[in-house]
């Protein structure tokens, strides 16, 4: 059980460091993807291991959320955008290496956490934070609101993580909410870039400086 | 009964009012508005006498601090709510009036949830209710507010959830996988026994996730943008209660660290984020140029002493600051819908375009003159009184240096207000004649707002000492 949601969990970062490695835009999108479908993976083999047979239900409402609907509506907000677009402002090595060390970072912070904690799955639980640090640094650095997006439901996909593997998930109820609350969320942003490019053009978010002071 | 009725009706009035023809638009939202205030007031008032309600197994659960911030959300939303509809036109009803009740079905569901999932899940709730709301106008400087305080406060509120998993985690850790784990009432049985770096490091997630809805600095960025580009019934209904749900779900987590980690952790986070608030405030209230974001700035700064007498803590600290946050959204709310119609008058929110309004607008004028009095913390008005109370607390409670330092930033944020409310009360008017905005009959409610500010200063009346004793006796 350990080895098996350590491995996914490390697949999971993996796939999030592709994400700050990745420049174009259709390559990012393909490992938010995998991301996700290691996170359902992970759901499934917790809910398997641990006999918690709802939380095969929940990796499938991941695998059809986060791996097929989110994309595609990330997809057709990305319809027409230049090719290589919305990662950090800074150079490719650099953010590795931040993500790098945000990996350390994670481990520092939780150590409350895994010293207490007794469930097998207690190991990965940095890892899955580290996910949700680097999307909430992509989030923060990202250049235009497709990086926003992409970088927010990164970290929201580490905080999934992070839920599954300290305390097997949350009540069914709240899972439910949350999914709904990333979907509407995504529907709302898809609207703004609408009319943002109506207004601006484009989507970067440098044209947004009306409100100052 | 009476606390699924009060969930029910704005959710089923925003139901109807997304399906209505337009034209009964704007009676529905009237009577939905109504009802809401009437069945939040009759709540407030059930749970002001020594009893707890709940339904749903537990699920919603009212008691004496809940039942305060229902009523005051039902009592802003209705004041909201008689304004709306000058700033809706009649053809488009949609979606404003249904966003509208959404959101404070929302919020009303924030405060009456024993659940902290539930909580979270209604607070972000609020963000994706009001968002549109923000941008409802549609211009350039609309969508950027409307952008960062989707994104801000999603980030945010994300965080908070970090928090909560952390909390549900020390729980499910020390009492295995009990049924209502996640259930405030359960958490603060249990927290004795919960441990306290987990819980400290829950709380450091949940101060800054929950504390960005509310409006704290450093996490304050979206607030200034979405108050003034917002239409004025969503900016009064934002500051005068949205922050405030803010700050209730941070006090609720509050109680829970101040037993498992004793309460000098949460007291150094509060007392620092609200200098630092009441700080950056009143660094840009001592120079406004827009009146908006002035009354927005502000809000920062009365959310900073809440969280100061948060942080004092004791008797005077709490029931002060549960005081302050009604005083506020009262004082505030009616600020922002009077700023409406000075913006409708004037055709700007720069300070330096206002002019004159003691006679331009004579009764408009007058409203705003007593509610910025009353927001500066001038006797005989009730933010004045929970003031004292909040300082008061502070060198009760030998904390006297952090007192000095928080009324010095009061003063210098007293001054810049009162320099932006003597230019534009004030001067040659552009226009020649008076233009009156303001009838009799629609003054009413603001003037009962006032009313009920100048209560809460001079005569408290019966029953409110033994209220605010009750929600402090929750929140130890």
């Amino acid at each position: 059980m350990t080895a098996a949601t350590n491995l996914l969990a490390f697949l999971g970062l993996v796939a999030t460091l592709v994400v700050v490695w990745r420049q174009s835009w259709r390559g990012r999108l393909a490992s938010f993807v995998a991301q996700s479908v290691m996170l359902a993976a992970l759901a499934a083999v917790i809910g398997l291991l641990a006999r918690r047979p709802a939380l095969l239900l929940v990796a499938v409402l991941v695998v059809v959320f986060k791996a097929w609907l989110i994309p595609r509506i990330l997809a057709r907000i990305a319809a027409g955008m230049p090719r290589r677009s919305g990662g950090p402002g800074r150079s490719v090595g650099v953010s590795v290496l931040l993500a790098g060390a945000l990996v350390v970072a994670a481990y520092a912070v939780l150590l409350p956490v895994t010293r207490d904690a007794s469930l097998p799955t207690a190991g990965a639980v940095p890892l899955a934070f580290a996910m949700a640090l680097i999307g909430l640094y992509l989030c923060v650095t990202g250049r235009d609101a497709l990086g926003h997006i992409l970088g927010f439901l990164v970290f929201e996909n580490g905080i999934f993580g992070l839920a599954l593997l300290a305390t097997y998930g949350l009540p069914g109820l709240i899972e439910a909410g949350v999914f709904l609350d990333v979907l509407v969320l995504v529907l709302l942003m898809e609207g703004v870039v609408v009319q943002m490019r109506r207004e601006h053009d484009s989507v970067e978010v440098d044209r947004l400086r009306e409100l100052r002071g | 009964m009476i606390l699924l009725a009060l969930l029910c009706i704005p959710l089923a009035g925003a139901g109807l009012l997304a399906m209505a023809p337009p034209r009964t638009a704007r009676a529905l939202h009237g009577v939905t508005a109504l009802l809401t205030a009437v069945t939040a007031v009759a709540l407030a008032a059930a749970v002001a006498r020594p009893v707890t309600v709940t339904a749903l197994d537990g699920l919603l659960r009212t008691d004496a601090l809940s039942g305060w911030l229902t009523g005051l959300i039902g009592l802003v939303a209705g004041l909201a709510a008689i304004e709306a509809p000058r700033y809706v036109a009649p053809a488009t009803p949609r979606p404003f009036y249904p966003l509208f009740h959404l959101f404070v079905f929302t919020m009303l569901l924030a405060v009456n949830t024993d659940d902290v999932g539930v909580l979270w899940v209604a607070v972000e709730g609020t963000t994706l209710a009001s968002m549109f709301l923000v941008n409802f106008e549609r211009t350039r400087a609309s969508l950027e507010a409307s952008y960062k305080y989707l994104l801000i406060c999603s980030v945010g509120i994300a965080l908070a959830f970090i928090g909560t998993v952390l909390m549900y985690f020390a729980d499910v850790q020390q009492f295995g996988d009990l049924p209502h784990a996640l259930r405030w009432t359960s958490l603060i049985d249990v927290a004795p026994a919960l441990p306290a770096r987990v819980i400290e490091l829950a709380f450091v997630f949940i101060v800054v996730g929950y504390g960005t809805k509310a409006g704290l600095a450093p996490m304050h960025t979206w607030l200034p943008d979405a108050h003034s580009e917002a239409p004025a019934p969503v900016s009064a209904l934002m500051s005068g209660v949205l922050l405030s749900v803010g700050v209730y779900a941070v006090v609720r987590f509050k109680a829970v660290v101040d037993v498992a980690a004793g309460p000098l952790f949460a007291q150094h986070i509060l007392l620092g984020l609200g200098l630092l608030s009441m700080a950056l405030a009143a660094a840009f209230l001592w120079t406004p140029t827009n009146y908006k974001r002035m009354l927005a700035y502000s809000s920062v700064e009365h959310i900073g002493i809440v969280c100061l007498g948060l942080g004092f803590g004791g008797r005077w600290g709490l029931t002060g600051a549960v005081l302050h946050i009604a005083n506020h959204a009262l004082a505030k709310s009616v600020l922002f819908l009077v700023a409406g119609r000075i913006r409708a008058a004037y055709g700007s929110t720069a300070i330096a375009d206002v002019r004159g309004l003691l006679a331009v607008m004579p009764r408009t004028g007058r409203v705003f003159l007593a509610a910025m009095l009353a927001l500066m913390g001038v006797p005989p008005f009730g933010l004045f009184v929970s003031e004292v109370m909040i300082f008061g607390a502070g060198f009760q409670a030998g904390l006297g240096s952090v007192a000095v330092v928080g009324l010095v930033l009061l003063v210098a944020a007293f001054g810049g207000l009162l320099r932006a409310l003597h230019l534009m009360l004030y001067g040659d008017a552009p226009v020649p004649r008076p233009i009156e905005g303001l009838g009799r009959s629609p003054a009413l409610p603001f003037a009962a707002a006032l009313l009920l500010l100048i209560l809460t200063g001079l005569v408290w009346p019966p029953g409110l000492a033994a209220t605010l004793d009750r929600i402090a006796q929750v929140l130890r």
